[in-house]
């Protein structure tokens, strides 16, 4: 009942489709990464399934049931969208309270969430005041106001000192393990690997891909070693009897892509051609990412 | 239907809101306390000089100070309801309270009750306060008109709080607002008043004063003046409804 189920959704602004026949579903029990360049998509997708925005067609429901029919919406989804939407004037004890007073949550819930976020020290200081780290704080203590089982989080860790990034992963990682649901956006495929089991990646509007981490890293990644031989000559002859090349990389050191460690070394032994040095080398996560939605990015800088 | 109604977690929340903005807030106490000084001093400088020097209506120069006193009252309504434009907050508050109905009743009940109390706790005691220093000239509350006056007072502050706030719901801020509402209140009915006699009693101002006034107007009579501010303030908060129930936020 905690799922989010995406079907069709469609936002037109204007001209502009934000968000473009989109289909997929997020299940509870793990952290699900919502990726994908500037202005993909993602925050529009998290702002209609909230009912903030109307589709211009299709549906964003939450176990079946659209976001604007729950009575008691904080009980059911927490939800980060914007660290600025807080007005600058009120305390941080303050903007708790009215969220926390409309779903009848009561006033020591408001202290816990102010504690387990770390701004328990600044819940008496204006909003105005505080700086964007604890914004995004206050924020995330807004969302578990109401122990929901759904997490909505864009771009979490934005503005976030290094301690705050690891607190939001451990964060993210132990309510998953409860059992909720949780989607958390970001434009940075590096920050999501670090915590993300599943993702679900946008371009324009569209859904580029809908995996898990392992089968997205599996599959765009090609196998690369790296090497260091004595007998170079030698080695270069045997990969290219396989109809591998060798490439030279600095300090003395090799690459050959389409192979892995485990089949390299063997072939090597048989040789009999001494191997100094031989490691695996996977195609870096951010470029398969990269390479994934560059097509699809709004703003791109041109070379 | 009835899930369009406030709802007492949905008001106390509203509540909590309005409390917890310094401008807000003050704005309210300030409805109540800038009406009842503005009189009292104005009373205790030349109430007793000569007959008539208040006003020629002695019932309406009994809450003279209520030309400061609404615009108290419509910052009051004005920024209750901008506070909710500025930085993504109205996000923020549909996402505790997603029924846009609900959450826009709520607020206005809010508004206009709050207004309520401060404006005729301000109606009563602006009559008392300024009446106690105009010595020989002074009337009292069991004069004709004089129970209808002081709650028309209120009623006209708390109509003015809502006209405010229902056009900051169209417009998204307080500033647009008060600085197109108050020369509207201030000093359209002043400039065309002379000229267009009849008309100008249908203008906000004028219309809510009737109830404050000892002689209605030639068109519009005493509680005919209270309904016509209400049509106004009426048409900003459905125009206001009108804006919040379909926008993206």
């Amino acid at each position: 009942m905690n799922s989010i189920e995406i079907r069709e959704l469609t936002k037109e602004y204007g001209r502009t489709r934000a968000v473009d026949h989109l289909t997929f579903e997020v299940l509870p029990g793990r952290v699900t990464g919502f990726l994908g360049p500037n202005g993909a998509g993602k925050s529009t997708t998290m702002r209609l399934l909230l009912g903030l925005d109307r589709a211009t067609s299709g549906t964003a429901t939450i176990g079946g049931q659209r976001f604007t029919d729950f009575p008691d919406p904080l009980h059911r989804v927490g939800a980060l969208l914007d660290a600025q939407a807080a007005h600058g004037g009120r305390t941080a004890r303050a903007h708790l309270s009215f969220l926390a007073a409309a779903n009848r949550i009561p006033a020591r819930r408001v202290e816990e969430v102010l504690e387990r976020s770390g701004i328990a020290s600044a819940a008496k200081r204006r909003i105005k005041t505080f700086s964007l780290g604890m914004r995004q704080r206050l924020g995330i203590a807004a969302a578990l106001l109401g122990d929901p089982g759904v997490l909505l989080l864009d771009e979490p860790t934005n503005g976030l000192d290094p301690e705050g990034i690891i607190w939001v992963r451990e964060l993210m990682r132990t309510l998953a393990a409860e059992g909720r649901t949780i989607l958390v956006s970001s434009h940075l495929m590096s920050e999501t690997a670090a915590f993300a089991d599943h993702l679900v990646v946008l371009g324009q509007g569209k859904l580029l891909a809908d995996t898990s981490m392992e089968e997205f890293i599996d599959a765009r990644s090609t196998p690369r070693v790296r090497l260091r031989t004595s007998d170079p000559v030698r080695l270069r002859a045997a990969l290219a009897r396989e109809g591998l090349e060798m490439v030279g990389a600095d300090d003395g050191r090799w690459t050959v892509e389409g192979i892995q460690a485990e089949r390299l070394g063997p072939l090597a032994a048989r040789e009999g051609i001494p191997m100094l040095e031989l490691s695996d080398e996977r195609a870096s996560l951010e470029q398969a990412y990269l390479d994934l939605t560059a097509d699809h990015a709004q703003f791109a800088a041109t070379r | 239907m009835s899930t369009a109604l406030p709802t007492r977690p949905v008001l106390h929340s509203e509540w909590i809101k309005i409390r917890s903005l310094r401008g807000t807030f003050g704005s309210l106490i300030a409805i109540l306390f800038v009406t009842t000084g503005i009189q009292a001093l104005t009373a205790a400088a030349i109430g007793q000089a000569e007959e008539g020097a208040m006003g020629e209506d002695p019932l309406l120069a009994a809450f003279y100070g209520i030309t400061f006193g609404q615009i108290a009252a419509m910052a009051f309504g004005a920024t209750a309801l901008s506070s909710e434009f500025h930085d993504g907050g109205l996000r923020t508050s549909l996402v505790a309270v997603p029924n846009r109905a609900r959450f826009y009743l709520s607020k206005i009940s809010l508004v206009g009750g709050l207004a309520f109390v401060a404006g005729q706790i301000a109606g009563l005691a602006t009559f008392l306060a300024g009446q106690s220093f105009m010595g020989p000239h002074s009337i009292g509350l069991g004069d004709p008109g004089a129970l209808r006056a002081v709650f028309g007072c209120g009623m006209y502050l708390t109509l003015m709080a809502l006209f405010a706030a229902g056009l900051t719901a169209v417009l998204r801020s307080a500033t647009a607002v008060l600085s197109l509402l108050i020369p509207f209140v201030l000093m359209l009915s002043f400039v065309i008043g002379a000229g267009a006699e009849g008309m100008a009693e249908f203008l906000p101002d004028r219309a809510g004063q009737m109830m404050m006034r000892a002689e209605a107007g030639s068109v519009v009579g005493h509680w005919q003046g209270l309904g016509v501010l209400t049509l106004w303030a009426g048409a900003a908060v459905i125009g206001g409804w009108l804006a919040v129930r379909r926008r993206d936020v």
